[in-house]
């Protein structure tokens, strides 16, 4: 019997000691951001980060003026673990709920991770009224959900990268290639989730149908894949130019390896999640140079002089954090959805949340990731110009190990240049 | 001068154990405390929550449900590694009833139940022929390669899932229908386990050849068996489903299959009702740890090798023998 | 283009044998289906990955020294776990399986996910054979593969320590009255399993990344490939491996990638309504050791 209690008080203990509450006294009662993503990811993980950042600036400066009182940000993150893999979603959802019902925050930053997660929860959203500013999910799907019930979902904003204006910068940059080397075989290789699949047909749709490009094969990858080898015998043996891979799981490195060991003579040119940040060269030993990549918002694991905001955001979460941005999407969106909240706030002058939303759909902010604006699917707008709307970047490994801008052409740093055995055609 | 510990029936159990025990109120209450505290307190509880306690009762009741199935299947010697697998396919199957045909969830839930309890019952059915370890690896991989099979084909709305079922009329029916649903199987499935029945169950489990020996088809029981539990399983499915007005591949996913064990175990396999207070312990357990994310699961595990090595019998039966006994040192001659 | 395939397909049916392996033979010797297999492969992985990067030895010392770690903690798993619910097979099963999860979700926790956790490759060349690349990685994969067999083989049909091993698979309790210490050629067999799982983390890693989703990924492939072949047999692992990997690498090629996840589903059911043993199961319907 004593032993018993005893193990069961042991267990009791050591659970309890890991819970801590964190009740922090201000002197104006703090206004809540919630933060529920998958923290254990790294685009949750620096996103939850930049959040911080941002929170801290704007603390620092006296807080965020309501209704004449000056009032502190204060932010609560949950771990709701949607991104990994086998994690139900009605998982995911309990987390949003919880923290919705036990922080009652005033909006949400970042939010779902996987766009299944968010299409579910924009009900749960709907159904307490919170603000919701998304920065990592994309499925184009939640834009469609809100136009077909703009005043039930009218809470929930997007300040990152959706699909569709991913869409766009692919065709830009495979125009960009037809352009530059006359290249027009294209071998297709994906995940198979929502929003990459969504990514790879309106890519197909829009452009390659339209430009002439012969699509020699389209493959699309469960999550979890770890060998790549038939697709790229496949590509080698159809003679394609380019690859264009859409990967946001850790396991598409091996794909760059495969690629590099099998030596395939095609350009690789599309979006891998681990290529993304700096770190990427030691990781992959010197060995993708010649891979060009999207990071999805610029200021997120990359900056460029035109727009000097990124380059200030990108030093000081270097100084903050020790290590550079690593996260090709999430933390620059996250950042800025932070000030464009604080704004909405101050604008609307109350918390009330219908009041918000009304200042948010009339954003324009110039920050990090060039002037952003929201659709009518609340959506931020990008563009190829970064006075004019928001701006992704691609970017191409050089043989060196820097990292140089190619497209779009407002920010360029540079021209594309072929791997060692592709010639250009013209 | 050495001393023994000694355990003794409490008096109360004695008296209590003859017609006369109608005599005293005390006995009475002794005898039926223990049914009607969950009783009253799964019936009282859903109206002492707040809403957000109240989807957590939901999935208490859930895991409870799936818990006691799990255990059924164990004490017929069939230890499952994958009540996701019962618990997806009745979420699959009241989903696809109510997304391409339309059907109300008061159909779609029992028709659930019941197709999805034989389609696993079929799947499983070649294992059962084999003893021990076989049917926990194929029960293990086949809710985590149906995953694989959904995306792959897309069938069924793919990785995106059927979003948009009906839910049920009201927040109160949902909650006192799986209440319901929960009593009613943690007393019937007790009541069946002490028939004739039962006991072929459990004689399995001890020695199949000796029952065998006894000219009974162990087979056709065992299947019994598997449609019954797989049954439970995929009501739970069902009944989420129309409480999420969600189904996708995540209702395969290992948490389905872990919980109901952990609290199983926890609470003290070979009793319906340990299962039972394992997941009222477990569920709400975890939901207040959610702070630490990812770190709960690690304590899953660890509970699960705890209690297996050190606490075997689990929280139930410790009570169960508290109740009824008393423990004192005695000196040893 | 078939015998680039076919090359690739040999490969992956080498990575099937090595991840099943390991599983198998102390499921073969003891009895133990250790659930925890997965977990300790991911476990080595991570000590290497440690060793490596944050104490800067080389990675030949470092692969070393994680394989002969997993070996321990496979040896210490049943002196301190499983000897207690030896022969009970839920218990077992449900221990093994806690173990694994706490191992693997530890590390999730921990932050251990991304691309940077992986292990340098051996030698970085790759040759071109039958049409096509492949590195020397993967080449000496199958090398090693094949290696192992021969060496598990002589092992267990000609040294003392393996006769006893297969004489307590055979009969535990005369093994015992001929004087094997049954308990310590169980503890052998289930670090034995665990430095296997060990060791092809050591050379399959390198090709990938090292995650705890992969941990759940290898024990399903392990149970897999066992339930095919039929469990305990060594035989069975090899023939079960090769059916998997080609089948699966052929989809890839001719029908296309995302049935490939599938194949093996569909092995095991069919496998399981033909012979519900295994291809090569021993194990009569009742006679089974549990």
């Amino acid at each position: 019997m004593n032993r018993f209690v005893v193990l069961l008080s042991i267990m009791a203990v050591t659970i309890f000691s890991f819970v801590t509450p964190g009740t922090n006294s201000y002197a104006a009662e703090p206004i809540i951001i919630a933060v529920p993503t998958s923290l254990g990811f790294l685009e949750g993980k620096e996103s939850h980060r930049a959040v911080q950042m941002a929170v801290t600036e704007i603390n620092a400066k006296g807080g965020v003026t309501v209704g004449g009182v000056k009032r502190p940000f204060k932010v609560a993150a949950i771990d709701i673990r949607d991104a990994a893999r086998g994690v139900p979603v009605t998982e995911a959802l309990l987390g949003l709920e919880k923290i919705i019902l036990e922080k009652k925050p005033a909006a949400i930053v970042v939010g779902p991770f996987r766009s299944e997660a968010l299409m579910a929860g924009m009900d749960i959203i709907a159904k307490y009224k919170v603000p919701m500013l998304g920065t990592i999910a994309m499925s184009p799907g939640s834009e469609k959900k809100l136009k077909g019930d703009p005043e039930k979902y009218k809470y929930v904003f997007r300040t990152c990268l959706n699909a569709v204006h991913l869409v766009k910068y692919l065709a830009g940059t495979m125009a960009l290639i037809n352009k530059e080397f006359g290249f027009n075989k294209v071998y297709v290789m994906h995940q198979d989730v929502a929003w990459a699949r969504a990514t790879a047909g309106f890519v197909k749709k829009v452009y390659f149908d339209k430009a002439g490009w012969e699509i020699v094969g389209l493959e699309a990858y469960p999550t979890g894949t770890s060998d790549f080898s038939s697709g790229l015998m496949k590509a080698r043996a159809k003679g394609a130019q380019v690859i264009m891979p859409i990967f946001d799981m850790p396991q598409s490195g091996i794909l760059v390896k495969q690629w590099k060991t099998m030596r395939v003579p095609a350009i690789m040119t599309g979006f891998i999640s681990p290529l993304a940040g700096s770190g990427a060269w030691k990781i992959f030993d010197k060995k993708i140079g010649g891979a060009i990549n999207n990071i999805f918002e610029l200021g997120s694991a990359i900056d460029s002089a035109k727009v000097p905001q990124s380059k200030i955001f990108y030093d000081k979460y270097k100084r903050t954090y020790g290590k550079a941005l690593q996260a090709g999407h999430g933390p620059a969106p996250s950042y800025e959805s932070v000030y464009i909240l604080a704004e909405a706030i101050e604008r609307a002058g109350s918390l009330d949340p219908d009041a918000i939303v009304a200042e948010l759909e009339k954003t324009d902010r110039n920050g990090v990731m060039g002037r952003v604006r929201y659709d009518e699917g609340h959506q931020a707008i990008f563009g190829f110009d970064p006075k004019e709307t928001a701006v992704s970047t691609v970017f191409q490994w050089t043989k060196t190990g820097k990292r140089v801008i190619v497209f779009p052409a407002s920010i360029a740093e540079g021209k594309i240049e072929l791997p060692p055995g592709l010639k250009s055609l013209k | 001068m050495k001393k023994r510990r000694e355990r003794i029936d409490r008096g109360i159990k004695v008296r209590a154990g003859d017609v006369f025990a109608l005599c005293s109120w005390r006995e009475v209450l002794y005898l039926a405390g223990p049914k009607l505290l969950p009783i009253i307190g799964c019936l009282i509880l859903p109206l002492l929550l707040n809403a957000y306690w109240q989807k957590v009762f939901l999935s208490v009741a859930v895991f409870a449900l799936l818990a006691i199935s799990w255990d059924l299947l164990a004490q017929t010697g069939m230890i499952s590694l994958g009540q996701a697998l019962f618990y997806g396919m009745g979420a699959y199957v009241s989903g696809i009833l109510n997304h391409y045909w339309g059907l109300h969830p008061f159909i779609t839930i029992p028709v659930a139940a019941i197709l999805g309890g034989i389609i696993c019952t079929l799947l499983l059915l070649p294992v059962l022929r084999l003893r021990g370890i076989y049917f926990s690896m194929v029960t293990l991989i086949i809710p985590l390669m149906l995953v694989r099979l959904i995306e792959a084909t897309r069938i069924f709305g793919g990785t995106e899932g059927l979003s948009g079922m009906t839910p049920l009329p009201s927040k109160w029916l949902e909650l006192y229908l799986i209440v319901l649903v929960l009593l009613c199987a943690l007393f019937g499935f007790r009541r069946m386990l002490s028939s004739d029945f039962g006991l072929v169950l459990k004689g399995i489990n001890d020695n199949d050849r000796s029952v065998m020996n006894a000219g009974i088809n162990i087979y056709l029981f065992k299947t019994q068996a598997l449609f019954i539990a797989s049954a439970i399983g995929a009501f739970t499915g069902a009944f989420m489903t129309h409480v999420y007005m969600f189904v996708g591949m995540p209702v395969f996913a290992l948490d389905y299959s872990i919980l109901p064990i952990a609290a199983a175990i926890v609470g003290g396999p070979g009793s319906l009702a340990g299962a039972t207070l394992g997941a009222f312990i477990l569920v709400p357990l975890s939901e207040i740890l959610r702070g630490i994310g990812g770190l709960r699961i690690v304590f899953y595990g660890l509970f699960l090798v705890v209690f297996i090595v050190a606490l075997p019998e689990g929280i139930f039966h410790y009570i169960q023998r508290k109740y009824h006994r008393f423990e004192r040192w005695v000196e040893v001659d | 283009m078939f015998l680039g395939t076919v090359v690739y397909a040999v490969i992956n049916s080498v990575i099937l044998m090595l991840m099943a392996i390991g599983f198998n033979l102390t499921f073969g010797i003891s009895g133990v289906a250790n659930f925890a297999h997965g977990a300790l492969y991911i476990l080595s992985a991570y000590v290497s990955w440690m060793l490596l990067n944050m104490l800067g030895l080389p990675f030949f010392i470092s692969a070393l020294f994680s394989i002969l770690i997993t070996t321990l903690v496979g040896a210490l798993m049943y002196r301190f776990v499983l000897i207690r619910v030896r022969g009970q097979v839920l218990s077992e099963v449900i221990a093994t399986f806690g173990i694994g999860l706490a191992i693997l979700e530890l590390f999730r926790y921990l932050g251990f996910v991304g691309f940077e956790y992986t292990l340098p490759v051996f030698i970085d060349t790759s040759f071109f054979v039958a049409g096509v690349y492949v590195d020397m990685q993967r080449i000496l994969i199958v090398v090693l593969g094949a290696v192992l067999v021969f060496g598990l083989w002589l092992f267990t049909h000609h040294t003392s320590l393996g006769l006893a091993f297969r004489g307590i698979a055979q009969d535990e309790r005369t093994a015992l009255t001929l004087g094997i210490d049954t308990d310590w050629i169980a503890t052998l067999s289930v670090s034995l399993g665990a430095g296997l799982a060990a060791l092809a983390a050591t050379i399959i890693i390198p090709l990938g990344s090292i995650s705890p989703g992969e941990g759940y990924d290898v024990l399903i492939k392990a149970l897999a490939v066992c339930i095919i072949g039929g469990l305990g047999s060594t035989g069975g692992v090899i023939v079960a491996s090769f059916i998997i990997g080609f089948a699966e690498r052929f989809t890839d090629s001719y029908i296309s990638s995302h049935w490939t996840m599938i194949v093996s589903l569909a092995a095991i059911l069919i496998v399981l309504t033909m012979k519900p043993s295994g291809l090569f199961g021993k194990q009569k319907e009742l006679e089974e050791r549990i």
